[in-house]
């Protein structure tokens, strides 16, 4: 658990962003049938030069390793970072360069 | 002199972190929304009791049939000056699946992937920087429901 690909390519100014966060995103139901504690991503954030390009906030209702598509204002060579908080608290940040 | 300059870095940091995370955080200043039972009960948990009006500015896009209820994919585009957006369904014992905080300048061209537990509707707000609520949905058939695991 815990690592996230992202891909960030610019055309005409506009950055096309995928962001793919390895997570198990346990609902509360699948969780009981399992005997384990639901967990799931409850923030995403991307920012480029410390300006948030996305933001939202989620439920238990993303897919299993959600992916996330994305479009934002932006050029080549700036870096995205990209993280995520789950329920418990845990959070992960990556960034990538955009190509 | 170093001590000192730790000491300010750890201050830096310290004032800069709440910002960078919790900005615009649905899930703790609208913790209502999280639980409601029924898609009318999270948009008034949101929004208050504006009532949104359907709007043909937003396209929901999803597939007719989704063979896989466990991931769904839902693309989600607009040309309203939108200040935020919200993901709806109204199949699983929840209602609100996600809410984007639209940043200034931002284009509302969202795809995601979310579970269904099994055929319904998912359902869009979008929050205009007008002031007014826009919505759209469409629904979907789903194979085999995705919250089973």
């Amino acid at each position: 658990m815990g690592n996230m690909k992202i891909k960030a390519k610019e055309k005409d100014g506009v950055v096309k962003a995928k962001v793919m966060a390895k997570h198990d995103m346990l609902t509360y139901d699948q969780a009981k049938k399992k005997g384990k504690e639901a967990n799931f991503i409850t923030h995403v954030t991307g920012k480029v030069n410390d300006k948030v390009v996305y933001d939202v906030s989620t439920s238990q209702f993303l897919s299993k390793n959600p992916l996330f598509k994305f479009t934002f204002k932006g050029k080549k060579g700036d870096t995205l970072v990209m993280t995520w908080v789950d329920l418990k608290g845990n959070t992960k940040t990556e960034e990538k360069k955009i190509k | 002199m170093n001590r000192r300059k730790f000491l300010g870095l750890g201050l830096a940091v310290a004032a800069l972190a709440p910002m960078t995370l919790s900005a615009l955080d649905y899930r703790k200043e609208k913790p209502k929304a999280w639980t409601a039972k029924s898609v009318d009960d999270a948009i008034a948990a949101l929004y208050g009791d504006a009532k949104p009006e359907v709007s043909d500015k937003i396209t929901v896009k999803t597939p007719k049939v989704a063979s896989n209820g466990g991931a769904v994919p839902v693309t989600i585009k607009s040309d309203i000056e939108a200040k935020s957006v919200t993901l709806l369904q109204d199949v699983n014992p929840e209602s609100a699946v996600a809410t984007w905080t639209v940043p200034e300048g931002g284009v509302v061209d969202y795809s995601v992937k979310i579970k269904m537990k099994g055929s319904g509707k998912v359902i869009v707000v979008v929050e205009g920087k007008d002031g007014k609520l826009y919505t759209a949905s469409n629904e979907l058939e789903v194979a085999l429901g995705g919250c089973e695991g």
